[in-house]
């Protein structure tokens, strides 16, 4: 387990520093952060030789990178080069507005879809299954920023213009540390992302379920007169969960990440549109600074994604 | 397995709370009570020359507050280090220049008394020496005196190679300031800057606000100071004291703003950066005001009346198409572009006919619904405007007798093709722009008018990031890879802002000098001399007369191709009631007299 455990370190190291080799190349072949000045009449030639030569543009690309790099490996991400504050500052005020955000969709996301995905796969080709998948494939087939925007107009605008309750847009200040109004500003870009997310989840879990109730040992359960609620619980669902654990695993990362339209669309003062924001600008300390977190997360989710592995399912060893 | 997922995601949530408790505390200035301040001094209190207070004027309990919405937060409150139009906005908020543009695009007073003129002593004779008197008794918003030392030492700032400022242009032709008494800058340039108005102002284009020498002397690398993020006084009527970035940020009355008190009692700027969430939370009163809105939007806003007004403000920003006019040889060894330049451009009668072949009338009349113009010039609904010049009418028979003049006749395939530099050249050109959707929409028109006279025009969208790009990055301008582009700029709030670096040989961009802002990539001499004769006068009269000349001059040789002029278009609630603005002052200049219904 130990070694196992240092193996995978070492690969991890390996594979973050490729990952930033690529995401720098990406980034910098993206934008230009001089770009954003390339029309500004009040800056001179001289004023955007100076610029260049401040940013440490006029390196070459591999000195750049490397520049960071240095930066990355004592944990300093640099200062953004348009609002000139740490790159760490940036994220800091930025990633607890995205993990109440993320982590509340992803709990009720994944509660709904093991529902949905359970009583698809126990009542397959009823009515329920019919409506449920076509349920899901019209959520997931939807873009986000329609389903967001929607939702804003329908719950928040034409329930204003009809008298009736409403909920905020998102757009309006309120008090982060009240309960009743983060629940408030929470329901409609919960609900956008829920809706999203539950569809590919539920039809997961539905596949694996309806692969586990045919094997011989569901039968065998059901055959020592074990009750349905047993038999789907304690014996299918554990072992019909195992591509779901994998499917968590990886996707609690993203979650660091952000939901760019989804903050984009409720104003929501996240890592999704802070990366989006800035990415747009060529920033790259503070792209390549939040691509690092989420880089590093995936590597490390991983490889708890595989520990649990061996709890989910004794059968499976790390050696 | 439920019991080790749910911890791990137990663990998350206990993360996130602890994260949300522990960052993005907002930083809040201690507050007072409101001080009777509701009048600029009167003359008897301005001998006693006492501050009005120490700090912001606390939000009264049923106090007057309106929220705005902006899609982009300003890198900082000091547009000395930001090129965002918010920068500029927020300075204009809380902190004041020595002049400023009023909401009729005049130059008027803002710390000032009066604005330097030769009547007045103000500007000398030789227009090397401009004299500022200060207002009498100004205090920053913390009590501390307000004075010429804060002109100086804003100068040494901008100056000070430890300081990362975005241009020192002008200031870097001052030679001295003197400051004989707390309310006299006498300014000495080392040679004739004209644009003199624009250093030490606030305008739309311009960064000018004076900085409090006693919070930041002594300091280097203001830019990471933490005034410019987290400020904690001012010299505007707002004081800025909440910012959660990404969020919001809250202003409270500047007890000692020299224009008085403001009528509102808070103002609070919320960060949304999609116009159609503006727009949904205009119509629901979550927010005041929009600034931004595209002109595609006019309708969409329009149709929202009364409960949300719009306002559109044309502007002196333009849309133009330019031509690659480019050559690798230059002109005396001047102004090599990397590329020859596509050769048919080389003649007026072309560049003329593609003007002429461009409905421009109906792009503003339908795609703009009319509400802005096609400008004869660079110079916009300014005073500037040479207003002997009209813009050339769409007129698709005499473009194609131009195009046959010039020698380029119908081909088989519909496309003109004719010789050029002694070779067959089809007039089929890429035309380069960003991927905004109203460029789109307009480059698609173009395209349909120009097949019309028998001209290929291939529209290419590029993100800004990259059609902007710079030299060293293969940008598509400075590397002159392209045919023809566009995009919008504009020469403001002085007539000469940025239009020696847009048309002179010296900025043709090249590897000699790669920051080069000559997008034309023009070299002409004729072009050059007219350049330094609007540049070599301060008297207004004859600075007119040269720019006229200046504008004559591109107009004539159909140098671009104006498009429209921009326009600003702002939506309001009809509870909010701005005071009048203009493109120059913009929203913001006098939001002392804000009010609501």
């Amino acid at each position: 387990m130990w070694s196992y455990l240092f193996r995978r370190m070492i690969q991890a190291i390996f594979t973050l520093l490729i990952i930033t080799v690529l995401c720098f190349i990406l980034t910098r072949l993206s934008a230009d952060p001089m770009a954003q000045y390339a029309t500004s009449a009040r800056m001179t030639t001289e004023d955007r030789e100076a610029l260049r030569e401040r940013l440490g543009l006029n390196d070459p690309l591999p000195v750049q990178y490397f520049k960071w790099l240095g930066l990355a490996l004592q944990g300093e991400l640099g200062n953004s080069f348009f609002s000139k504050q740490p790159v760490s500052l940036m994220i800091s005020q930025r990633l607890p507005n995205t993990l109440i955000l993320m982590v509340t969709a992803e709990i009720i996301t994944v509660s709904l879809a093991l529902v949905l995905g359970i009583l698809s796969a126990v009542k397959q080709y009823s009515v329920v299954d019919n409506v449920i998948t076509t349920l899901s494939f019209i959520g997931f087939s939807m873009p986000i920023f329609f389903i967001a925007l929607g939702l804003m107009l329908i719950f928040s605008v034409q329930f204003k213009a009809w008298g009736l309750p409403y909920l905020p847009t998102g757009a309006d200040i309120w008090d982060k540390k009240d309960p009743v109004e983060l629940i408030q500003h929470l329901i409609l870009p919960v609900s956008a992302l829920v809706i999203i997310l539950t569809a590919g989840y539920a039809r997961y879990i539905r596949a694996s379920m309806l692969e586990v109730l045919g094997l011989d040992y569901v039968r065998t359960a059901r055959a020592k007169g074990l009750t349905s609620r047993a038999v789907l619980f304690k014996h299918a669902l554990r072992n019909a969960a195992l591509p779901l654990v994998t499917i968590i695993g990886l996707d609690i990362p993203f979650l660091l990440g952000g939901a760019l339209v989804t903050e984009q669309v409720y104003a929501w003062p996240g890592m999704g549109r802070l990366f989006w924001e800035y990415a747009q600008r060529g920033d790259f300390p503070v792209v390549l600074g939040i691509l690092l977190i989420i880089s590093t997360a995936v590597v490390i989710f991983t490889i708890i994604t595989d520990i649990v592995y061996t709890f989910v399912d004794p059968r499976i060893r790390l050696s | 397995m439920k019991r080790k997922l749910s911890v791990l995601l137990s663990l998350l949530v206990l993360a996130s709370v602890v994260l949300a408790a522990c960052g993005g505390t907002p930083t809040e200035a201690p507050a007072t009570e409101a001080p009777s301040v509701t009048e600029a001094p009167s003359a008897s209190e301005a001998a006693a020359c006492e501050p009005a207070g120490t700090e912001p004027i606390a939000f009264p309990d049923g106090g007057k507050t309106v929220t705005g919405a902006w899609d982009q937060e300003p890198d900082s409150i000091v547009p000395y280090f930001s090129q965002m139009s918010y920068a500029i906005w927020i300075t204009q908020l809380t902190l004041a220049g020595l002049g400023e543009w009023d909401a009729d695009g005049n130059f008027v007073a803002e710390l000032a008394a009066e604005v330097p003129s030769a009547e007045n002593g103000g500007v000398s004779a030789d227009g090397l020496t401009i004299t500022w008197k200060l207002r009498e008794c100004l205090f920053w918003s913390d009590g501390e005196p307000l004075t010429s030392s804060d002109v100086k030492f804003t100068w040494e700032a901008v100056m000070d190679p430890g300081n990362a400022v975005l241009s020192r242009s002008g200031y870097e032709k001052i030679a001295s300031i003197d400051t004989p008494d707390e309310t006299t800058v006498v300014i000495t340039f080392s040679e004739l800057y004209p644009g003199w108005q624009t250093l030490f102002t606030q305008g739309p284009n311009n960064s000018g606000a004076i900085l409090p020498m006693h919070i930041l002397e002594g300091q280097s690398a203001l830019e990471s100071n933490d005034f410019i993020h987290q400020p904690t006084v001012g010299s505007g009527p707002w004081v800025i004291t909440e910012w959660i970035p990404g969020d919001y940020m809250t202003l409270l009355p500047n007890p000692n703003f020299h224009g008085g008190r403001p009528k509102l009692d808070q103002v609070q700027i919320r960060f949304i950066p999609d116009p159609a969430t503006a727009l949904a939370a205009l119509q629901t009163g979550d927010v005041d005001w929009f600034p931004n809105f595209s002109e595609a939007e006019i309708s969409t806003v329009g149709a929202l009346e009364p409960d949300v007004h719009l306002i559109v403000v044309p502007g002196a920003d333009f849309e133009h198409y330019f031509f690659n006019l480019g050559t690798t040889t230059g002109v005396d060894g001047k102004g090599a572009a990397d590329q020859d330049g596509f050769c048919p451009f080389k003649d007026v009668n072309v560049r003329k006919a593609i003007t002429l072949g461009i409905n421009r009338q109906a792009i503003v009349d339908t795609l703009l619904e009319g509400k802005t113009t096609v400008p004869s010039t660079q110079w916009p609904n300014s005073s500037w405007t040479n207003s002997s010049l009209t813009p050339d009418a769409y007129n698709p028979d005499e473009a194609a007798a131009l195009l046959d003049t010039a020698g380029y006749t119908l081909g088989a395939d519909g496309i003109r093709a004719g010789e050029c530099n002694g070779e067959t050249v089809k007039l089929s050109f890429n035309f380069e722009t960003t991927t905004s959707q109203i460029r789109i929409d307009i480059a698609t028109i173009v395209q349909s008018d120009l097949a019309k006279i028998g001209v290929e025009f291939k529209p290419i969208h590029t993100p800004a990031g990259t059609f902007f790009g710079s030299y060293a990055d293969s940008g598509v301008m400075p590397t002159g890879n392209y045919n023809m582009a566009g995009y919008t700029t504009g020469f403001y709030p002085d007539p000469m802002t940025g239009v020696l670096d847009s048309y002179s040989c010296a900025n043709v961009p090249n590897a000699a000098s790669p920051s080069g802002a000559n997008n034309y990539l023009i070299c002409d001499p004729a072009l050059d001399d007219l350049l330094a004769a609007a540049n070599a006068t301060a008297d207004p009269a004859a600075r007119k007369t040269a720019i006229d000349e200046l504008q004559k001059y591109i107009y004539d040789n159909y140098y671009v191709v104006m498009m429209y002029a921009r326009a600003n278009v702002y939506g309001h609630t009809d509870r909010f009631v701005p005071a009048p603005f203009g493109f120059f002052s913009n929203l913001n200049w006098n939001s002392e007299a804000w009010d609501v219904k």
